[in-house]
Parts: C-alpha cells; sequence; structure tokens
C-alpha cells in the first residue's frame, strides 16, 4: 500500500498506484486515522478508486469503517454518461436515513408524560420481522412518487429532493422485493435503526438554529431507518445482475462485491430505476413512521401538540444521485454518507438558504446526536457530502461480550434514558463502547470545511428497532 | 462444521465440509443459530434455487432462506432432503413459525467462496450483511 500523505489538518490522500484510477482521501484525525487503519477500510477505498469513470478522488468520511466492497462512510462520484454505477456503493439499505422531528414543547413540559410518549412510540411503530397495516397508498404510487400520497406539502419541502427522486421505474423492482416491502411501511427494521426522544441541549449557531426552528431545552424526535427488505433485495437483484455482465464490458476489479456497469448500460439504466424506487419507498418509510410518532404525540400529549410537531428535515445517507460539480454531471455514491449543501446552494427549502442544509448525525445509543449545516468546503472537497454516524468500533459480537444487554438498560436508566428493544441481545450490540466517539467525528467534518455544529441533542428515550 | 468470524459491522460465514451439499446443510445450521428459535407451528418449505455458479448457489440458497423468514415468517431448523443436480439445487427443510427479532437483510459477494480444496475438502466463504 502507497503512504498517506497529510494534505491539511483533517485530510490524509493515499496518491493513485497499481489500478487506482484516482487518489483514495480519508478526513480524519490522528486518533480516528490509527483506527481507520486498524480495519480494511482503506484498501477498500483504493479499491473504490478503480472503479471506471472515478473523478477526482474516492473519499472516506471520518466515521468510515471497514464494509463489504466499499467501505461503509465512503463516496464515490463517477462521470456521467459512462463512468459505472455500483449497487454495493449505495448499499442494501438503500436511502437508509434519519429524519428529526421538534415538538413544541421543552422537556421540562415533558417531564412526567415522557415514559408514556416512549411506549406509545414503541407500540405503534413495529421493530424486527413486525408489519404494518393500513397503509392505503399502493406501492407502486409510493415507488414512483415516495410520500407524496400521504404528507403534507410543508414535510415534502423539509425532505431531501423532495422524497422523491425522478427516474423511478417499479417494473425495474423484483416481484420478490415487491413481496419484502409489502406490509413494510412504517417499520424501523432491526439492527442500528431506531426512534429516539431527545432535549436540546445546547446550541452552536443561534441563527441556523433559529432557521430550523430549534429551541434551547426543546423536545425532538429522531428517526432512523429505510427502505427495509425492498431495498435489501433490490440491492441483492443487481449487484448480481452487475456481476453476470461486468466482464462484457471489460470491467474487472478485485473485490466481486464492487460489481458495476455503465450508468448508460441498460443494466444501469434498470438499476438506478430501481434504486431511485427504493430510495421513494425509504422516505414513504420514514413519512409513516413520523406520522406514527405524530399519533402518539397526540394521544399522550394532546392534538394541539401533534399539530405543533415540525419536521426539521429529513436526510439520506446511503444513495446514489445526480449532481453537477464545475459544470460537469457526476453521479454521487454515498454509502454511510450525508449530503451537505452550503448555504445559497438549490434545492434546499427555502427557509434554510441563508443557513445551509441541515445533517442529522446520530450517535450511539444514549449518547448525544448533532444537527449540522452544510458548508462550502462540502463542495469544493467532498461532493456535496460529509459523515453520517458515529461509526462503528466494535462488532457485535466483541460488543456483547462486553457488556450485558440488562446492564446496559440499568446503566442508561441511571442516566435519565428509558429504552425499549425488542432483545437484550440487540441492546448490547448496539452498546456505546461500540461505537466511535461521534463528538470526534463531528469535530474533523467541522475543521474539514465540510459541516458546521448547529445543536446538540441528547436522549431521553430510545425506540431501539 | 462452520464458524462465524465477526468483523465490525457483518459476519463472515466459514464452512468446512466432506461434499458439496454438506456445505449447504451448514450452511442452514448457521442460519437457523442466527435466526433463533421459532416458537410456532411446524412448517415444512420445498426449495429450489438455481444459480450461475457454485459460490452463487451459496448465495442464492441463504437468499431464500432469508426470503422465507421474512415474508413467511418460516424459522429454518433442519434438512430433510438436499439434492445437487447440474447448476440447481433442491431441497424440502423443516422448522417452525416464527419472527425472529434480529434479521440478516443481504447475502454479499465479498470473499465470497465455495469449492474443493487439494485435500478434497470442500471450503466455502460468505459474508452477511446483518
Amino acid at each position: 500500500m502507497s503512504e498517506l500523505r497529510q494534505l491539511s489538518d483533517v485530510l490524509w490522500e493515499l496518491p493513485a498506484t497499481g489500478e487506482m484510477r484516482v487518489p483514495a482521501r480519508v478526513f480524519a484525525d490522528r486518533e480516528l486515522l490509527a483506527a481507520i487503519e486498524g480495519d480494511s477500510s482503506l484498501k477498500q477505498i483504493q479499491n473504490v478508486a478503480m472503479l471506471p469513470g472515478v473523478t477526482v478522488a474516492a473519499l472516506a468520511m471520518p466515521d468510515v469503517h471497514q464494509g463489504y466492497g466499499f467501505p461503509v462512510g465512503g463516496v464515490a462520484a463517477t462521470k456521467l454518461p459512462d463512468g459505472v454505477v455500483s449497487p454495493g456503493g449505495v448499499g442494501y439499505d438503500i436511502n437508509c436515513g434519519v429524519r428529526l422531528l421538534a415538538l413544541p414543547l421543552t422537556s421540562a413540559e415533558l417531564d412526567g408524560r415522557r415514559d408514556s410518549l416512549v411506549h406509545e412510540l414503541s407500540r405503534s411503530i413495529p421493530a424486527g420481522t413486525g408489519k404494518t397495516t393500513g397503509h392505503t397508498a399502493t406501492l407502486d404510487d409510493v415507488l414512483e412518487r415516495g410520500p407524496a400520497a400521504r404528507a403534507s406539502d410543508e414535510d415534502l419541502e423539509r425532505t431531501e429532493s423532495r422524497g422523491c427522486l425522478p427516474g423511478a421505474d417499479p417494473a425495474a423492482v423484483s416481484e420478490r422485493a415487491k413481496e419484502r416491502g409489502a406490509g413494510q411501511l412504517g417499520t424501523m427494521g432491526s439492527g442500528n435503526h431506531f426512534v429516539e426522544v431527545q432535549r436540546v441541549a445546547r446550541i452552536f449557531d443561534d441563527e441556523a438554529a433559529a432557521a430550523y426552528g430549534l429551541r434551547d431545552d426543546q423536545v425532538t424526535v429522531l428517526i432512523h431507518s429505510g427502505s427495509r427488505g425492498l431495498g435489501h433485495q433490490v440491492c441483492s437483484d443487481y449487484v448480481k445482475q452487475m456481476d453476470a455482465v461486468m466482464r462484457r464490458y471489460g470491467i474487472e476489479l478485485p473485490d466481486r462485491q464492487l460489481a458495476c456497469a455503465p450508468a448508460s448500460s441498460p443494466e444501469g439504466q434498470a438499476y438506478l430505476a430501481a434504486m431511485t424506487a427504493a430510495a421513494n419507498f425509504a422516505w414513504a418509510n420514514r413519512q409513516a413512521i413520523a406520522d406514527s410518532v405524530r399519533a402518539a404525540v397526540a394521544r399522550v400529549l394532546g392534538r394541539e401538540s401533534a399539530d405543533g410537531t415540525q419536521q426539521v428535515y429529513d436526510v439520506a445517507h446511503n444513495v446514489a444521485k445526480v449532481e453537477r460539480y464545475d459544470d460537469r454531471e457526476v453521479l454521487v455514491h454515498r454509502k454511510g454518507a450525508t449530503r451537505a449543501f452550503p448555504a445559497g446552494w438549490g434545492e434546499i427549502p427555502a427557509a434554510y438558504r441563508d443557513v445551509g442544509q441541515p445533517v442529522f448525525i446520530p450517535g450511539s445509543m444514549g449518547t448525544s446526536s448533532f444537527v449540522l449545516a452544510g458548508e462550502p468546503g462540502s463542495l469544493e472537497l467532498s461532493f456535496g457530502s460529509t459523515c453520517h454516524g458515529a461509526g462503528r468500533r466494535l462488532s457485535r459480537t466483541s460488543a456483547k461480550k462486553q457488556v450485558s444487554g440488562a446492564d446496559l438498560r440499568r446503566e442508561l436508566e441511571a442516566q435519565g434514558i428509558v429504552v425499549r428493544s425488542p432483545s437484550n441481545k440487540g441492546l448490547a450490540e448496539e452498546a456505546p463502547l461500540a461505537y466511535k466517539d461521534v463528538e470526534r467525528v463531528v469535530d474533523v467534518v467541522e475543521r474539514a470545511g465540510l459541516s458546521r455544529r448547529v445543536a446538540q441533542l441528547t436522549p431521553v428515550g430510545v425506540v431501539k428497532g | 462444521m462452520f464458524r462465524w468470524i465477526d468483523h465490525t459491522a457483518e459476519l463472515e460465514l466459514e464452512i468446512e465440509a466432506p461434499t458439496e451439499a454438506a456445505v449447504f446443510a451448514d450452511a442452514l445450521a448457521a442460519f437457523a443459530e442466527l435466526a433463533g428459535d421459532g416458537d410456532g407451528v411446524p412448517l415444512d418449505e420445498e426449495i429450489r434455487v438455481l444459480a450461475p455458479d457454485r459460490p452463487l448457489r451459496l448465495v442464492a440458497w441463504l437468499e431464500e432462506l432469508i426470503y422465507l423468514v421474512e415474508t413467511e415468517g418460516f424459522v429454518p431448523e433442519r434438512i430433510e432432503s438436499l439434492e445437487l443436480d447440474g447448476d440447481v439445487l433442491h431441497a424440502r427443510v423443516s422448522g417452525r413459525a416464527g419472527s425472529p427479532s434480529h434479521l440478516v437483510k443481504a447475502v454479499t459477494l465479498h470473499r465470497l467462496e465455495l469449492g474443493p480444496d487439494e485435500s478434497g475438502t470442500w471450503r466455502g466463504r460468505v459474508v452477511l450483511d446483518v
């Protein structure tokens, strides 16, 4: 492996060598870099730099960790029309993302009703294999238009891409994917997905916080979920399709999971039509969860509180999108990375245009999450992208060896955080010690000029998937 | 014989078996261990998978098990019969109805392998996104 060169305070580069078409760059401070060097992330980001059509550099965010094929926390832009699209560069949970709701009350006002609210949330939002019934929108409509049929215009305006990427084709989504997605609208799933009740613990940027409708001590609800089994199946289907045709396009790569095809090819176009549909499904899923949150708020805190619950924004962190940089059209793959457009940039709600696009960085369970705003450095350095979370540090087994779910539940409750989880095992796997320090990750993206801190949110109740 | 190798965010399954069919049986046993116990009525499933090469047939086999648990709540327990015929795998699997709280999302092609080594032992490797 070639040597890491330091480009700036928190940016490192592995120059293009061997089959790499562009350099690989990593945003990190020295401590995060040491952790990153401890797994296969650097090797994997170098492999990404070998994709045909990849431009400028393959990027790793400070929360990067080893994945399969692409690392988690990676960004790669390919030149259109003939650069490749790689389903593994989006991942199985297409448009996994986060949505933040702001309630019209303070944590002091919530106080005695907190446990009831968390209970109602856990009762009304299925986790694990749980399914929902009663969603009347047809699946094809959701795949084509996302949450449009069920969301208010205000919610749509405060959703990345208004919750709908163009070009979705339900016919490109397999029957099996549709079967897996049926009954999953409004469900959390498992793993690291959650719905968390929080309070605004600190405001760093008064102007942006005011624009986002966030005040000190305000109660917020953060939703983390994606496209569920539908998205998993779309990715599985197209990784195999591209694996079958890649050689025909003269593409050879060191990892089968990097399977890809030119974006302009029939296979590339079919994947983009299906991935887009799955992304729209994910936005409809988070919309349905947000509806359940508002209904729970109405039951516990009253109709007025539910009506006053505002959506701050909704961001995707596993997606590929066509964007323009320096007058060139590129396909930006973000796998475990978030779009972070700065003030003045298009496709940001008018209310946020002077302060930049909101970005939400969930911490690990029981620790702080951050609201960030996009900064101009993201356009110069990272194809309009920033980090997406704390980033895993320990495997699930290691986490379970170091802490029991029951102990963790007691510890969190001692800190004033009530937890609902389908299993103690699943709880231990998501223990805070399994993750990197989210504050350090956020510090790096701020120092790099990709995004800046607006507010810090601390949990008061967690409903785990 | 199978063992799990735990990575940061995914699980790698390594299988060592005397025959190719035994690799598939071990893969099912490993999957059943992950899914946990079904607590409902006994169920039987006929499974048929077709794939362009051997390693991809192992992927297709595990994908079928994910599909059955997610859409039908079928938690597999053991193989009643398993035949490999050219590119096709045909099996009858018994199990129980259940709804595991923790799901396997997908089967990746990362580090994927299946084939006999020089001594004739069959070795399979597959990485699961969990």
